[in-house]
């Protein structure tokens, strides 16, 4: 029961699910701060700003904090257990 | 990034950079567009009434002067994205008798928006305007300030307008008002 809990409680994800994590974070919030800034100014509007900003980070959020099976998709390959010899 | 914490730890440095580039963004923007603005139309500035008077009760040893002044006013063009409001203010600059530069605030107004930001006010002084020496042989530059407060970034202060002349104050009057 605690491994299960302990398990849901990290929500682990594989080595590629990581990378691609990672790799999507960046990309979206800078570029999102750039979407932001330049719409807003056009429109000259600051609330525009902060809601774009704030709304596609939650979005991102959402995409990216739950362990998604998408990012379970390689999970690492251990090698066989090899049986240790006991030296007397 | 192996669990959720790692995530949410990770993201949360990155978003923080990266709120702090927009924040510098916008604020070096909102004063980059003031700079290359054209200059504020003047505002008019002129005084329709001015009197001496020893002030009421306690203060019946000092001298106050009373005013009553007229401005027009567009500060329009200060409204950008980024501005939250202007404190206008009018102020007198006189060097009284003893030889001593004096600036007082006698009137201000909160603007908080473009449409109050075009105005035309005939009133009185707000606060008391009185100087221990006394009034004798001086006379005041009236100029309309404003302080522009941006909601990120350094605050600007200018000059909407003045009495480019400066004003003498008439002779105290005897009797109490």
């Amino acid at each position: 029961m605690s491994d299960f809990l302990q398990q849901l409680g990290e929500g682990k994800i594989d080595f590629v699910g990581q990378q691609t994590v990672d790799r999507i974070s960046r990309v979206w919030l800078i570029g999102t701060t750039i979407i932001s800034f330049i719409v807003g100014f056009l429109l000259q509007s600051l609330p525009l700003t902060m809601a774009i900003f704030g709304g596609s980070t939650a979005l991102m959020a959402v995409l990216i904090i739950p362990p998604w099976p998408v990012f379970n998709q390689h999970p690492t390959k251990w090698l066989p257990v090899k049986s240790v010899e006991k030296k007397d | 990034m192996h669990t959720i914490w790692s995530r949410i730890n990770n993201i949360s440095a990155l978003l923080s950079s990266c709120m702090m580039g927009l924040f510098a963004a916008i604020a070096l923007s909102s004063l980059a567009q003031q700079f290359f603005q054209a200059p504020l139309d003047p505002s008019s500035v002129s005084i329709t009434s001015l009197k001496v008077a020893p002030g009421k009760g306690k203060q019946s040893k000092v001298d106050h002067a009373l005013v009553q002044f007229e401005l027009d006013a567009n500060l329009t063009p200060l409204f950008n994205w980024n501005t939250k409001q202007l404190f206008v203010y009018l102020d007198a600059e006189y060097t009284n008798s003893k030889g001593v530069k004096n600036s007082v605030v006698i009137w201000d107004r909160i603007v908080r928006s473009k449409s109050s930001a075009k105005f035309h006010v005939e009133a009185r002084q707000k606060y008391a305007f009185r100087d221990v020496t006394g009034f004798r042989d001086s006379a005041a530059t009236y100029t309309l300030r404003y302080n522009l407060m941006p909601h990120v970034g350094a605050l600007v202060y200018g000059v909407a307008g003045s009495t480019n002349n400066s004003i003498p104050f008439p002779p105290l009057a005897k009797n109490n008002v």
